[in-house]
Formats: structure tokens, C-alpha cells, sequence
């Protein structure tokens, strides 16, 4: 597998907010141009546009439409919440390097309309769903409040560590004037945040804001001649187990990157210790906990020693979640790690520049299903 | 799903969330209605299959739902401190554990732990289900009382 043929050349976003008061639509063609802007290419350009949602956003067509397309070659939307960003991306790779679209538009847009960790209107539900939610068990962070209480009876991982992986995430957006939650927290104060659903407490879950999130990607060839370095993907892996079904995984202390990982590394010929930023998919700290182990940059069980011990941010190891993740800056469904990498690998984060960054891991996804890609600021 | 605008809603007259049974799941249903807990069964190589399905995933033999023991083991829980899900607003603290089911590995159901303070629940816990009507229709559900 090889993606580099392909580069992502252009990143756009709108503001991260509460509540925006504006639709999808209007968020994601702003994402888009924002995107379209930044590489100095037009709408006259793309010829391929994509998004993953979950039944909830503004379709590629009408965001093709709204920004003045007339004629779009590829685009293609894909039922699938945060599991499929490398999917979707790697997708869009595949479409350039093959010929099916030169200038393909990723995006991510989530309204106000959408919040799921709460369900408040009364609902029938089909499905394998129809098992759990009459009995009030029906957002993700009750599936993984799951998993996370199975890790630390197996593991004796603690409380206190999903709290120093949600520490750490918050003391990067402090750097990052785009991020909704900047305020440093400490251990006490995570300790002191309400249990939402035991053993979740508010910092450990993700932030959910309105706003939308872009990338272009072209060949490397039209990229060298394009605004900003060029970022690479070389290589990506999925895996999807149990039907994608959370309850029926059938070791919770581990997830989906315990059968991606092994097959990243291979493609990529990489290591962990290879890697210089990692945006990890934080949906919930016990994800990167979970995730973190699987991708193999430390054992089970220590993950809360190696955030604590500093290993995870600047002057460590790797710096996990430059930018806060959806901790922090904010919930864009894993689609703003992918900006941030390319920010990273480029040298423009400013305040919060990994220095001498090269290579960036981003994962997708949580529970039995997701996927991760590397970028590199180098065509290999 | 936040919304703010209209009239208030009065949380503890919603109904919790009602099952929307297919072809392959009504038959749990129908069970529960008159008091047991079946579960899908391969009728050919004996896999027991939850969620229901029409073929066995293994060796597609016909499936029919026979009677189980309801007895299980706490695999892993959680306590509901904060209103998440219509119809609970007013019912936290709740425990929801993912139950294993005595009849084969790897055969799960989710249910409420009762007849507990949801302190008390502990992984490994045994419990056996006992099916009580669900508010704001006719099904009926397992849920899980601790039997030691």
C-alpha cells in the first residue's frame, strides 16, 4: 500500500462554538473554502468531495452545490461515525492517486442538531440498540464507561490515570487559541469534575461543539506547486470487529487497534518510537488509554506512569493531542486531528509546534471499530 | 439533542425508550411478553446467537429462539449518575452491566443490575434475569436481579 502519491494541501475550519445558530450547510461550505483558500485552489478546481456522517450532515452534493460546483466527478458519503476518518481519507487517496478525481474535499460538519451523549425525546429503537435502551443504556459514553471499569479490573488502571491523559490534552489547548476548553485543569480539579456515568466523570469526555473541519487532497505533483509544503499519507489500516457492535468485543480492555496497529506498522515499515506526534482519537480518555497500548507505545496498564511521567508531551517520547483533541479543542468527530497533523507536520502551529515534527500518527475511532494513517512531511 | 426552545417538558412523565422489533427479534419479544427469556439458537450446530439472526453466522443452518436459564455473570457495569436517556431523567444513580449469559462464552446481554444499590455491583457478580413490564407500552424485559 501506498498512498504518497497523494497530499493533503489544503486545511480549513470555522470557529468551535456551543452553539453556532447556523446550519451544517453553512458551516461546512465555509470549512470547505476556508480549505480551498488556504492551497489557493477554487471551487472550479475540486472535481472529488467527501464526508462521513452519521446520518446528520450536509450531504457532499449540497456542499459541492453551495460553494458553486456545478459538475462534481466523485463524491461520495459514508454512513459511519468517528471509526471511518481514515477510511474516508484513505479513500480520497486512493481516488486521486487512481485518477478518479484530481482535488478531492474531505469534510467533517456537526450542528447544533447533533449531541450524542444525550437522548431527551422519546424514541423506538431497532436494531441491536433494542436491547440496551430500554433498560436507559443508549449514548457512547455509557459504552465505554464499559470498557474503561473492564481495563482497570483486569489492568488496575485507575481514575487517576484516564486524569492525567485528560490533564495532559488540556494543557496543550491551552496553547491553542481555537480549542473551546483552555483552562488547565489538575488533578484535583479532574477528580473534582461530576461523575457523568461511572467511571466517566466530564473530563473525560469529549467536548461536543458545532463547527466543520476541511482538507484537500491532490497528487504530489500539483501539490510541489501549491502554497504550503505538501503532507504525505503513507500508509493506513482499519479493522472493524464484533460487527461493530461495542457490547460484543470480546476483550474490552483492548480495541479495534489491537488488530490495526500490527497491520500499520507492517504497511509503513514504522515503529511507534518512529512516531513524533500522535493525534489520538479521544472520544473518552480511556480510548487513547486503550488505543495508546494497542499501537504499542507502552504496556498494559501503563499508560497513566507514562502521561504522568511526561512522556506524552513536549521533551518526551511523543506528543499525544497537540492541539487538546476532542477533549479539548473539541468534538469534529476525529476530522481536526487530521488538520493538526498537517499543521504540525508543516511547522505552522506557532505556540504549540512539535519541533523538528515529521512523521504524525492519527487515529480513528473507538470500541471495535477504526483505523489510523501516517502522514509524513517527506514523500518517501 | 438539546433543544431549548418550546414548552418544558415534564422528564418524569417520558416513556423510556421502546423496543422496535423486526422479524428476527420479535420473537424475544413474545417470549418476555409471557414471561422467559429465550435467545436465538442455531438449530443445526447449536451456536447460540445474540443479537438474533435469521441463519446461523457460522454454519447458516435455520435459527430458532429456545429457553434460557437467565442465569449470568457481571462482565463489566456502569453507574448512571448524570440524566442521559429519556425516561431515566429521574432514575439515576442506575446500574446497566453487560451480562454473560451462563449457556456459552461470548454470549452477552446488556441489563439493568436491581434490587442493589448500584455501589454494591461488582464485576463477576452472578445475577439471574427476571422479566418485568417496560413503562409505556407492552413489552416486557429481562433485567438482572444478584442471586448470592
Amino acid at each position: 500500500m501506498d498512498l504518497s502519491g497523494c497530499a493533503v494541501v489544503g486545511i480549513g475550519r470555522t470557529a468551535y462554538t456551543r452553539r453556532s445558530g447556523r446550519t451544517g450547510l453553512a458551516l461546512a461550505a465555509e470549512a470547505v473554502r476556508a480549505a480551498l483558500d488556504d492551497c489557493g485552489l477554487t471551487a472550479a478546481d475540486v472535481d472529488g468531495i467527501t464526508c462521513f456522517s452519521t446520518g446528520d450532515s450536509a450531504s457532499p452534493l449540497r456542499v459541492a452545490h453551495a460553494i458553486g460546483i456545478d459538475d462534481i466527478g466523485w463524491a461520495v458519503g459514508i454512513h459511519a461515525g468517528g471509526n471511518a476518518v481514515a477510511t474516508v481519507i484513505a479513500n480520497a487517496a486512493a481516488a486521486v492517486i487512481t485518477g478518479q478525481a484530481e482535488s478531492v474535499v474531505v469534510y467533517r460538519v456537526l450542528d447544533a442538531s447533533v449531541r450524542y451523549g444525550k437522548v431527551t425525546a422519546e424514541v423506538s429503537v431497532g436494531g441491536v440498540e433494542q436491547f440496551a435502551a430500554p433498560h436507559g443504556y443508549l449514548v457512547p459514553p455509557q459504552w465505554f464507561a464499559m470498557w474503561a471499569r473492564r481495563h482497570q479490573h483486569v489492568y488496575g488502571s485507575t481514575c487517576e490515570d484516564l486524569g492525567a491523559i485528560a490533564i495532559n490534552g488540556r494543557n496543550h489547548a491551552a496553547n491553542n487559541p481555537h480549542a473551546i476548553a483552555r483552562d488547565p485543569i489538575s488533578l484535583d480539579d479532574y477528580l473534582a469534575g461530576r461523575m457523568v456515568v461511572e467511571p466517566f466523570r466530564v473530563f473525560d469526555c469529549a467536548y461536543e461543539v458545532d463547527g466543520a473541519v476541511a482538507l484537500v487532497l491532490t497528487t504530489a505533483e500539483r501539490a510541489a506547486d501549491l502554497r504550503h509544503p505538501a503532507v504525505h499519507p503513507i500508509g493506513a489500516a482499519d479493522s472493524t470487529g464484533a460487527g461493530g457492535m461495542p457490547d460484543l468485543w470480546d476483550d474490552q480492555t483492548a480495541m479495534y487497534s489491537r488488530d490495526a496497529a500490527p497491520r500499520l506498522w507492517a504497511r509503513t515499515g514504522l515503529s511507534p518510537a518512529d512516531i513524533d506526534v500522535a493525534c489520538m482519537y479521544d472520544c473518552f480518555t480511556y480510548t487513547i488509554m486503550a488505543t495508546f497500548e494497542d499501537y504499542g507505545f507502552c504496556g498494559k496498564g501503563e499508560v497513566g506512569d507514562y502521561f504522568r511521567e511526561g512522556r506524552a508531551t513536549y521533551g518526551g517520547d511523543v506528543v499525544v493531542n497537540p492541539h487538546g483533541g476532542l477533549l479539548s479543542e473539541g468534538y469534529l468527530h476525529g476530522l481536526n486531528h487530521h488538520y493538526e497533523a498537517v499543521l504540525q507536520l508543516r511547522g505552522q502551529a506557532g505556540a504549540r509546534q512539535v519541533p523538528d515534527a515529521e512523521l504524525a500518527l492519527v487515529t480513528a475511532g473507538a470500541g471495535p471499530y477504526g483505523g489510523a494513517i501516517v502522514y509524513s512531511s517527506r514523500r518517501p | 439533542m438539546n433543544a431549548s426552545q418550546g414548552p418544558a417538558v415534564d422528564r418524569s412523565a417520558q416513556h423510556p425508550p421502546q423496543p422496535a422489533p423486526d422479524v428476527d427479534t420479535a420473537p424475544f419479544w413474545e417470549a418476555t411478553a409471557s414471561g422467559h427469556l429465550s435467545i436465538c439458537r442455531c438449530q443445526q450446530c447449536g451456536l447460540w446467537l445474540q443479537p438474533p439472526l435469521e441463519r446461523c453466522r457460522r454454519c447458516a443452518a435455520s435459527t430458532a429462539f429456545e429457553p434460557v436459564s437467565g442465569d449470568g455473570t457481571v462482565s463489566t457495569f456502569i453507574i448512571q449518575r448524570q440524566p442521559a436517556v429519556v425516561g431515566f431523567f429521574d432514575k439515576v444513580p442506575y446500574a446497566v452491566a453487560i451480562v454473560d449469559l451462563a449457556e456459552q462464552p461470548g454470549l452477552r446481554l446488556p441489563g439493568r443490575i436491581v434490587d442493589i444499590d448500584p455501589d454494591d455491583v461488582a464485576i463477576g457478580m452472578r445475577v439471574r434475569a427476571r422479566i418485568d413490564a417496560l413503562a409505556g407500552g407492552d413489552f416486557h424485559l429481562p433485567v438482572f436481579v444478584p442471586v448470592d
